[in-house]
């Protein structure tokens, strides 16, 4: 598969579109490095939410970030609903042209909503993504049917969603481990020694998009008092957006452990944070859209994975990250001990209903091998690449 | 030249006639003080009209809180003259294209006004709106614009009757004029008394073309009723309390998949205070019909606040009461009949015999029904007593049917067609005749409908939906037994009153004429929304006159039908049916990106 048309012109302008999450954003990263490396001459921007540009513009590859405010949008929708008037197709118009005056070449979808559907057909002249015949279509492509699956919990066959994303641009994985580079931002003065003395520090994703992969404050509180009694010179560092379950964590732990302890949920932008994961030797969490930007960042991530979350298709993208994977929805254990000893080198091991697993990366890209035997990369990937993209083969 | 000669000047062009009256007026209903800080400011029966510091600013605050609504090719109508600080201040702020009309419900007060202050220039570019109700309802609907009503309490509280009179003849006139097609979510009870209230309503709205979601809670019944059984009270109430929760967001889930217009809830309808605040912030607009006397269920005072609208079959103390306990707009609306089932009927023999009585009362065994129906009982007439809730009643089980079972809807109608006299006593908790006694019940009115002649006590509110030619009241215990026997001798007089009775309901109150007074009430709150909609702004035909008659839009448009109310989803759904493959037009995109943002705007649950 081309990038461009056969009648391309000199400079070609495209696009990719991905509308979802923090997480998926940063899993875009393969597909967008793909892109870049197969076609150096094309110009490529990113249309992302408002709120991710500033995560956007760090990608490498991306000349200029579109931003995408929904709440504007559903505030018009909201006017147009109430009573439908020209005025209000004008103004999206108009709001759509500031944001790209011409349409581009093509656009690369990641998303299967309606909305990055529509917005590539209404910012670029070619769409290539999830469907096959236009917005209106339900016929998807076999990767946006593969992801389709993925996303519906049906069995995953151990591609990563990066690499699916890959696929759905027509490109093959890069094949090595693709990092962002820390953003050169300035904390709040009080945050500034995060990182600089002592060892190790650690970063705590306190939070999560959902609340069903919260994981609950009386673990992290346990899991915070062990590593502090046997890292005397460890610190932890509480990150995302949830000030009220960090306050929660740390109401019941001494003086002595909180003086060791840097709460920065609620306070820092993205980039902030990003510079924050970027100072921490190691970042644990569950699933979530920071988990990913340290593993983008190139840091070593501990996931715990449990709820809806699957190692293989959305575990930190890279190398040598350990996942926890819980074998239920909901866990009763939770690998406290488990994670201080991969910690201290001193193996990996998994509480009962739990196994844990370490990624690898290789030509078809990241997966997910038993974290106590050597990597066995899975076949099925390469049957799966073959079946589903022969051409990029 | 005094101000009032300038004043009258600016105005003498265009209102001759109002000027003239301002000018023979002798004034004076407003006493003017000087405020603080220097400009004039007026009292009225020892109240403020403006502010005693500085009127000014005050009527600047009021204006920009006005205006946040005003839209643009609306008519703002003021209620409220006073020395007409507000009014300047809300020219000052009129949007683009409106306009800005003022009710004078008394020259006296404008001529104050007048007299007072000197208005410049922006007083010629409003309208005056004076006379009796009837001919300023007139003057303002004949404007073509949607109308925007702003009410400046201090001054407008000087002429409150007259600004509900002028409401009352504007909302008759809107009512007759309703078309368009609403969609309205109507909420009843899980059980009791306003069911069956909620069930008409219904039946009413889509009888005037409306689409009705019912949301029928009354299916859970039986699971409510299970918790009854509970021996503890704390535990019956907290498991009551929990269902109807769980019933409340379940009519959350409902609106969620197919948001309405309206939500129209009937008294005892399970939505607690929470739901309606989040109903709110997600621009639902909510009203309650409370078909219950205030004075009994209190519950309403919990709930004011939550509804946009209340409409109550009580005036004054319950208006008062609602507004006191946070309620933003409450409007009366009395009870009414179902003319397709409340309706005469030709009883066989059998049915005669069986339902037929000299005198019958139908209803349950509150308090003072049993203290005075014994009374009522006589050997001069046969008496047949129908309904539930009669036990320990010893001197009625003589003449109780059916051993006190509740009887249906079907058997009332029978009953009432059957009987010579029908009593209605209004229930109360003492011995005698109700001492509040304000409210109409539905029972007057279903009795009217049948054609049923009804022997009713005297209530503060009756003289308004029927007259002496149309109902008998008594005001008395002891007036009744004469009554009867007098109308039980007069076969003829009985159908007189009994055929203009149910006239009049058929004229004036079926439950349809209350859904048309209901929406035109809140149609005039909502000029932008419930208003357009039943003025036809929405209809495709409205549509397509305002949009470029070549664009793209006005082609989607034309493919309706001109009286059908299009909305953003049915155009998007008119572009979808295309189906794959078809090149969409670059609006067609922009309304399928609105249209996949709208579903979002009301995620509710």
């Amino acid at each position: 598969m081309g990038l461009f048309r056969p009648e391309a012109r000199e400079e070609m302008r495209a696009l990719v579109i991905q509308l979802a999450r923090l997480g998926d954003l940063l899993q875009s990263l393969p597909a967008i490095t793909q892109l870049r490396a197969c076609h150096p001459e094309a110009s490529l921007d990113l249309l992302c939410p408002s709120h991710l540009a500033e995560v956007g513009r760090l990608l490498p590859g991306i000349e200029k970030v579109l931003e995408w405010d929904g709440a504007a949008w559903q505030r018009r929708a909201r006017v147009a609903q109430d009573d439908l008037r020209e005025e209000h197709l004008l103004e999206v118009d108009t709001t759509l042209t500031a944001l790209a005056p011409d349409r581009y070449d093509c656009a690369y979808i990641l998303n299967q909503h309606p909305r990055a559907l529509l917005a590539a057909s209404i910012l670029a002249q070619e769409a290539k993504g999830p469907l096959l015949h236009g917005p209106l279509s339900d016929v998807l492509t076999p990767w946006a049917a593969y992801i389709r699956d993925v996303a519906q919990g049906r069995m995953g066959r151990r591609v990563h969603l990066a690499d699916a994303f890959c696929g759905l641009c027509g490109v093959c994985p890069p094949g090595y481990v693709v990092t962002i580079a820390p953003p050169a931002v300035r904390l709040p003065e009080d945050l500034e020694p995060i990182g600089n003395h002592g060892a190790p520090w650690i970063a705590l994703i306190v939070g999560a998009g959902e609340t069903e992969r919260f994981v609950p404050t009386a673990i992290w509180r346990r899991w915070i008092a062990s590593f502090l009694e046997r890292w005397p010179q460890g610190r932890v560092v509480l990150v995302g957006t949830e000030c009220e379950r960090a306050a929660e964590i740390q109401a019941p732990l001494s003086p002595m452990a909180l003086g060791r302890i840097w709460d920065t949920t609620g306070r820092t932008s993205l980039s902030q944070l990003a510079a924050i994961l970027a100072r921490c030797h190691h970042t644990i969490g569950s699933d979530t859209g920071p988990l990913h930007l340290a593993a983008a960042l190139g840091k070593p991530v501990m996931g715990w994975y449990f709820a809806r979350a699957r190692v293989h298709e959305t575990g930190p993208y890279g190398s040598h990250h350990i996942v926890w994977q819980a074998q239920g929805m909901k866990s009763e254990t939770w690998p406290v001990d488990e994670t201080l000893a991969a910690m201290r080198e001193q193996g990996h091991h998994a509480p009962i209903g739990w196994s844990v697993w370490m990624s690898h990366c290789d030509r078809w890209g990241t997966y997910y091998s038993s974290a106590n035997q050597s990597a066995i990369p899975p076949r099925e990937r390469e049957a799966l690449w073959q079946e589903l993209g022969p051409a990029l083969t | 030249m005094s101000y009032l000669a300038k004043n009258l000047e600016g105005l003498h062009k265009r209102y001759p006639e109002l000027t003239h009256a301002t000018r023979e007026s002798s004034g004076g209903l407003l006493t003017v003080v000087p405020s603080r800080e220097g400009s004039p400011s007026a009292t009225h029966g020892g109240r403020w009209v403006h502010s005693g510091y500085d009127p000014r600013k005050e009527a600047q605050a009021w204006a920009e809180d006005q205006s946040r609504e005003w839209k643009a090719g609306e008519l703002g109508v003021v209620f409220g003259v006073g020395l007409l600080y507000h009014v300047e201040a809300l020219v000052a702020r009129k949007p683009q294209e409106a306009t800005l009309a003022v009710v004078v419900p008394s020259v006296a007060e404008l001529k104050d006004a007048a007299s007072t202050r000197l208005m410049e220039a922006w007083v010629t570019g409003i309208e005056w709106i004076w006379g009796t109700p009837q001919a300023m309802a007139r003057q303002l609907t004949a404007e073509p614009s949607p109308l925007r009503f702003m009410t400046y309490e201090p001054a407008a509280r000087l002429h409150a009757d007259a600004h509900r009179e002028l409401e009352a003849e504007l909302r008759h006139i809107l009512a007759a004029k309703q078309g368009g097609r609403l969609h309205i979510a109507v909420i009843g009870p899980i059980y009791g008394g306003s069911l069956p209230i909620a069930r008409h309503t219904v039946t009413a709205l889509e009888s005037l073309g409306h689409r009705v979601s019912w949301l029928d809670q009354s299916l859970y019944q039986a699971s409510y009723e299970t918790f009854a059984s509970y021996r503890n009270p704390r535990h019956r109430l907290t498991m009551q309390s929990r269902f109807a929760d769980l019933l409340s967001l379940g009519v959350v889930t409902h609106l969620a998949e197919d948001p309405p217009d309206l939500i129209l809830a009937l008294a005892q309808a399970p939505l607690n205070l929470a739901v309606l605040q989040h109903l709110r912030k997600k621009k639902f607009l909510t009203a309650m019909w409370f078909v219950e006397n205030y004075r009994h269920l209190t519950y309403w005072q919990q709930l004011a606040g939550g509804y946009d609208y209340w409409f109550v079959i009580q005036k004054t103390s319950c208006f008062e009461a609602l507004k006191r306990a946070g309620a933003r707009q409450v409007s009366y609306l009395p009870m009414a009949a179902d003319p397709t089932l409340h309706r005469p009927l030709r009883l066989t023999a059998a049915e005669q015999d069986e339902y037929g009585a000299d005198v019958s009362f139908v209803g349950s065994g509150y308090a003072n029904r049993r203290a005075l129906l014994p009374r009522w009982l006589s050997k001069d007439w046969s008496f047949k007593l129908w309904g539930n809730e009669w036990e320990g009643a010893d001197t009625l089980m003589s003449v109780l049917q059916r051993g006190g079972a509740r009887i249906d809807t079907e058997t009332c109608i029978k009953v009432f067609n059957a009987t010579s006299v029908n009593l209605n006593l209004h229930s109360c908790a003492g011995d005698g005749l109700d001492p509040e006694a304000d409210f109409v019940n539905p029972r007057t009115f279903e009795l009217a409908a049948c054609g049923a002649f009804q022997l009713v006590d005297k209530r503060a509110l009756l003289p308004d939906l029927f007259d002496t030619r149309e109902l008998v009241r008594f005001a008395s215990v002891v007036e009744v037994p004469s009554l009867i026997r007098t109308w039980l001798d007069d076969v003829p007089g009985r159908r007189a009153i009994s055929e203009a009775a149910r006239r009049r309901v058929l004229a004036q109150h079926t439950y349809e004429h209350r859904m048309k007074e209901l929406l035109a009430t809140i149609g005039l709150h909502q000029p932008d929304r419930i208003g357009a909609i039943m003025r036809g702004d929405r209809n495709a035909e409205a549509l397509v006159q305002r949009v470029d008659a070549s664009s793209e839009l006005a082609s989607l448009l034309r493919r309706f039908p001109s009286d059908q109310r299009v909305e953003l989803q049915d155009v998007a759904a008119r572009i979808k049916a295309k189906g794959a493959g078809h090149e969409l037009a670059r609006e067609e995109l922009l309304i399928l990106m609105l249209d996949s943002y709208r579903t979002e705007t009301r995620d509710l649950v």
